[in-house]
């Protein structure tokens, strides 16, 4: 760009410099992410289907039921939602920063280095090397690995916060620039604990634990609500109200949202399910602050381009699963309820819920508002309503029946919910593997279109004919 | 948000959780003290990265050392102690797992078993047995107070013993109170110049079936499982589903060839069990032989037997119901084996 004259600088619309500067690693960011949503698809299916056919591929160990579930959810949690996270912040962080990318090279590099780790500790899970735990289930030598993948990407996107065009943040930076801090201290705080200093016995556990909880209730929560707090404003041409609400939120859920996460009936010391109780009663007044700020920007408002409705609608359905979530889960962390629903599959639902229902839909409906101007061509609009209604549905037949059956707690109602859940998985196959297609097929129209790969080939004759 | 209303929310925090959810008191401070900060942190203009980072980086440090940190203050000191076998033989306790266990642990580890069956049996409420003796001097005022918590409480005095309370004997006063009423009786006793003993029972689903005090008892174990259980798990694998049943105690409920049977069919003990065949842990020599259990299974199995840490009585965590109560007994037949199956139901 230096050897471009400055009045060709000053007459380019801004947005399409800055857009031309996420192109290659955003697109490879969120390309990767899609892939591994298929990936977690795929083993959740085959998990799913283990549990009804016990004898299914019972002699080959790779393919155990204890192996295949924790690989794929490494592959939904670690591939496919960090990744497109960070495409998604990336992009929104330099749009609203009025700012190119900066270093985007470290972007695509560390995105390697990530995807790297993911894939070792996926390939780890399923050959056996586990570490035991729940939330870093992958072997711990992989944990470096993705700690500085994370690192390089964090570089990139905490330097584009920096130069900053407005020195105000609004509440979208705040949260998806502490998001971007966030896991990595955590990653490596917890990697440090558990694999460096062995932490004994039950101490593994509750490092495990605190893991979790900072990982869901403040890295994943506030990447979500960056986004909702950037695109539900920007998508409804109208101003974000209730800055107080946000800074108020912000502040309540960075601090309850980081403690807590253990069960009530745990064996360790009462004051940490105690611990649990009140920063889940605290971090709901945050949800009740994002509510109220959300419902007063977009109460009575649609989209104001037509072209944005399903990715509007998308995240307004993923607002509305966050609220109820919210009570639910507060709700849930009091002692009496809590055991209760304490081992039921109601927790995994409820996981998968966040996950996909909450995170997933608002980064996929981000992703379908981003990609066109990224790739200067849409995804075909037909597949997108399918992917989506399938993703959609998926999403609820795979958490809703199995959440219900766990609380009923009968046997019967277990064993129907979890074939419900089945049918679940199978729609979020299909709409997982219709919108790889899709992602796959508009890039390389996109490709053959603008002559994209004419332009590297022959990029020695444009230099000439410019001088 | 001004000061004033900011340090009024904190005192509000802190004392929510030291009064009402009985928080180590430096703890609810602490927490007191950063709600303070984050509610008067609302009133900073949040432009600067430096004014983020810093919020960021001590809600960071309060979430490290108050929930990890405190923890492992607590945790890193437990050692051995001394606990009873069934048999009355006293012993050093937690054992680790021995010889082929500890590979046997990695077989579980790495199989995934932790993703449908829990090694955590809890319980969901106490319940708190108080024996008082009196000396001569004191007698007419320990009885005194004894039928003055009955008074107040209501409850009546189990099988009128209490009332005519020998000196220099233990005697029952309450049975199967709540903590409210036995710390009553307890200070009332006490303050009588009695010596006072309180004994607590765990009562749950996950508990020793007992059809008077625990009729929906599960059998999964004789007390709740407690940190000291985990001291030589690599790492403790607690599980948070449970699509089979809990295996804290299993090397006190099954046998050697029952586990076996069960790795390579499930079904043969329970028709409509979930879990999945492990075929892998078997091999074939030839086609029309029997399926031997491979190494890896026979480590598998130890590990799972030497699982027996809910039996054993501990400081925090004492045994009230006898271990013969209902246990499986260690060798049966395999029509037996279905019998003493059936209290171990998958899931909840």
């Amino acid at each position: 760009m230096s050897s471009e004259p400055k009045e060709d600088v000053a007459k380019q619309d801004p947005r399409e410099a800055v857009d031309r500067s996420c192109r290659g690693p955003v697109l490879f960011l969120a390309f990767s992410a899609v892939t591994w949503l298929l990936v977690y698809s795929v083993f959740a299916m085959l998990a799913g289907v283990k549990v009804h056919a016990s004898g299914m591929m019972a002699d080959s160990a790779w393919l155990a039921y204890g192996r295949i579930q924790p690989a794929s959810q490494l592959a939904l949690q670690f591939g496919f939602l960090v990744q497109l996270g960070l495409a998604v912040s990336a992009w929104i962080l330099s749009h609203r920063g009025k700012t190119v990318l900066v270093d985007g090279g470290y972007l695509i590099f560390g995105g390697m280095l990530w995807n790297i780790g993911v894939t070792l500790g996926f390939l780890g899970i399923l050959t056996g090397n586990a570490s035991g735990l729940e939330g870093l289930q992958m072997p711990g030598k992989v944990l470096p690995l993705l700690f500085f993948g994370f690192v390089l990407v964090g570089l990139s996107i905490v330097q584009t916060n920096n130069r900053r065009t407005d020195e105000e943040m609004s509440p979208a930076q705040w949260f998806l620039f502490a998001a971007t801090l966030w896991l990595p201290w955590v990653l490596a705080g917890s990697y440090l604990l558990i694999h460096f200093f062995n932490a004994k016995g039950v101490m593994a556990n509750i490092v495990d634990w605190w893991f979790i909880q900072n990982f869901a209730r403040v890295y994943l929560t506030f990447v979500g609500l960056g986004t909702l707090f950037h695109f539900l404003p920007a998508l409804s041409g109208r101003q974000l109200m209730g800055r107080g609400y946000a800074q108020f939120a912000f502040w309540v859920m960075l601090l309850f949202g980081s403690v807590g996460g253990v069960g009530p009936g745990a064996p360790v010391p009462a004051w940490l399910p105690a611990l649990s109780t009140v920063s889940a009663v605290f971090y709901f007044f945050g949800v009740i602050a994002v509510w109220v700020s959300l419902n007063q920007t977009i109460s009575g408002a649609s989209a104001a381009d037509t072209a944005d409705s399903l990715a509007y609608n998308l995240m307004r359905l993923a607002a509305l699963i966050f609220i109820s979530m919210g009570v639910l889960n507060v709700f849930f962390a009091f002692p009496g309820p809590g055991s209760v629903a304490e081992f039921t599959t109601y927790g995994p639902a409820m996981k998968l819920l966040f996950n996909l229902g909450f995170i997933g839909l608002i980064l996929v409906a981000a992703l379908y508002h981003i990609f066109p101007s990224l790739a200067g061509i849409d995804f075909s609009p037909k597949m997108t309503r399918i992917q989506t209604t399938a993703i959609v549905f998926g999403v609820l037949g795979a958490t809703l029946p199995s959440a219900l059956g766990g609380l009923m707690s009968g046997d019967a109602v277990l064993g129907s919910g979890f074939y419900f859940a089945s049918l679940g998985d199978l729609l979020l196959l299909a709409g997982s593997a219709i919108l790889f297609l899709n992602f796959l097929g508009a890039i390389l129209f996109s490709i053959k279109n603008c002559g994209c790969l004419a332009g590297i080939c022959c990029r020695g004759e444009k230099k000439e004919a410019n001088a | 948000m001004t000061i004033g209303l900011s340090f009024l929310l904190g005192l509000l925090a802190g004392s929510v959780s030291y009064f009402m959810l009985g928080l180590w008191w430096p703890l609810a401070v602490l927490l007191g003290l950063f709600a303070w900060l984050a509610f008067g942190l609302l009133d900073v203009k949040m432009d600067s990265t430096f004014t983020l980072l810093g919020g960021m980086l001590l809600v960071f440090c309060v979430s490290l050392s108050g929930m990890v940190l405190r923890a492992n203050d607590q945790l890193s000191g437990l050692q051995y102690v001394d606990t009873q076998d069934v048999d009355g033989t006293e012993f050093r306790y937690p054992v680790p797992p021995l010889g082929q266990a500890r590979y046997g642990e990695k077989i579980y580890k790495a199989s995934g078993c932790v993703a449908c069956h829990t090694q955590q049996v809890t319980h969901e409420s106490v319940a708190l047995d108080v024996k008082a003796m009196a000396g001569e001097k004191n007698l007419a005022a320990v009885q005194e107070a004894a039928s003055r918590f009955y008074k107040l409480t209501g409850r009546k005095a189990s099988g009128g013993a209490a009332l005519g309370l020998p000196a220099g004997e233990w005697e029952t006063i309450v049975t199967g109170a709540n903590a409210a009423d036995a710390s009553k009786a307890r200070n009332f006793l006490a303050a009588a110049g009695a010596s006072v003993d309180v004994q607590v029972r765990f009562r749950g689903e996950d508990l020793m079936h007992n059809d008077l005090q625990n009729p929906e008892g599960r059998n999964w174990g004789r007390r709740r499982s407690v940190a000291q259980d985990y001291l030589f798990a690599e790492p403790p694998m607690l599980g948070s589903v449970r699509i089979g049943p809990d295996l804290a105690n299993i090397g006190a409920r099954y046998n050697r060839d029952m586990l076996m049977s069960v790795l390579l069919d499930p079904k043969t003990l329970k028709k409509d069990s979930k879990m999945p065949q492990h075929g892998f842990l078997f091999e074939q020599a030839e086609k029309d032989e029997q399926r031997q259990p491979t190494r890896e299974a026979e480590a598998l199995v130890d590990y799972l037997l030497s699982l027996k840490s809910a039996n054993y009585p501990l400081p925090e965590a004492p045994v009230d119901q006898p271990f013969t109560s209902s246990m499986p007994k260690p060798a049966t037949a395999p029509a037996e084996a279905a019998d003493t199956a059936k209290p171990d139901e998958a899931g909840k």
